[in-house]
């Protein structure tokens, strides 16, 4: 191993104080250009931000992670399972309606509607990812599984919620 | 000891680290908020010398804080637990990078203390933040390379452990990052 490699490899325990050069390293980074400016950088990146306050209150800091971490993850309701159950079905509703219109068409026999054309379904939009999560998941068996927490009915829903419900049932 | 390994001042930290999360996990939250005091201020410093807004770096190093303690059972003690904190937090950068890809500024346009501004006791010198905008430019595993020896001292195996890659690849990574910072400070 070369000295300027020797020096390299001591350079970062040297600029963070934990050791010091010997006089022989001195003496040759005051010499070797190229090992002088790597020591340069070294001093200056580890002092780097060093002078300013970037984490001004570590226990006010410390204290936002707790009550963070204290705070209950956000749970999936039962009506939000009612209503994306609802709007799945909808969705399922509205493609088997539209496949029936489309097998009536010249040309178009066999193929189904959600493989072809894109369809809006601005309803979506509405809802939570997880809640269109939910959506996406159930659409295979949205009419035959049972659905989490159905003891809740349409009467538990908002008029904003229901109003979106009836919209997809009337396209 | 070889001049790559570990700084002997390492191991008793990493000792009372590695107790401090045994007794959070046991229900202490004193443990989590000592824990938090003694890295948060190292763990701002990585995330601005890596190119995060001065203004940000208080909200980073919460968020990354957060997500470590979330997920504290994936730290197994193969890298120290601040170097683990500083990987954590180089991802959620690069993330926040990512997000602002479309509506960039470039690092000369920000960032760069206001002499007027009472408030900048940060009083940067012209190399200081030359480097600091040369190493914000290196390639993520040079960069994060670099710091975690040139601010924490770390070795190359635990630098790897951390960054997930090979001592090896870790020596060569911080070998070509200085190649290129020095030309900053000749």
């Amino acid at each position: 191993m070369s000295i300027c490699d020797w020096l390299s490899d001591r350079m970062p325990s040297v600029a963070l104080g934990e050791t010091e050069w010997t006089p022989e390293e001195a003496r040759h980074l005051g010499d070797c250009a190229p090992c002088n400016a790597e020591w340069r950088l070294l001093q200056t990146a580890s002092r780097l931000g060093s002078a300013a306050r970037l984490v001004p209150d570590p226990h006010a800091t410390a204290r936002a992670v707790l009550l963070r971490l204290g705070r209950p993850e956000p749970r999936f309701s039962a009506r939000s399972w009612v209503f994306s159950a609802l709007a799945a079905a909808s969705i399922a509703a509205v493609m088997w309606v539209g496949g029936r219109g489309a097998a009536g068409n010249p040309g178009s026999e066999g193929t189904p509607v959600a493989a072809g054309l894109p369809m809006p379904l601005p309803e979506l939009d509405a809802l939570q990812p997880a809640e269109l999560d939910s959506v996406l998941t159930t659409m295979d068996d949205s009419s035959s599984s049972p659905v989490p927490g159905d003891d809740v009915g349409l009467g538990d829903l908002d008029s904003e919620e229901l109003q979106q419900v009836l919209d997809t049932w009337e396209g | 000891m070889s001049a790559s390994t570990i700084p002997a001042s390492a191991a008793p930290e990493s000792a009372a680290d590695a107790a401090l999360v045994t007794d959070y996990r046991q229900g202490n939250e004193r443990a989590a908020a000592e824990l938090v005091r003694r890295h948060a201020p190292a763990l701002g410093r990585f995330l601005y010398s890596s190119g995060a807004d001065r203004d940000d770096v208080e909200d980073l190093v919460q968020e990354t804080l957060f997500r470590a303690f979330r997920r504290l059972d994936t730290w197994h003690g193969g890298a120290s637990f601040r170097s683990w904190l500083m990987a954590i937090g180089g991802n959620l950068l690069r993330d926040q990078f990512r997000k602002r890809a479309g509506r960039i500024v470039p690092m000369e346009d920000r960032d760069v203390p206001d002499r007027a501004d009472p408030h900048a006791d940060l009083a940067a010198g012209e190399t200081e933040e030359r480097v600091r905008k040369g190493i914000a430019g290196l390639p993520r595993l040079q960069r994060e390379v670099f710091l975690l020896r040139a601010q924490e001292g770390n070795g190359y195996e635990q630098i790897a452990a951390a960054l997930g890659t090979t001592p090896g690849a870790a020596r060569v990574h911080y070998h070509n990052a200085v190649k290129r910072l020095k030309e900053l400070v000749r």
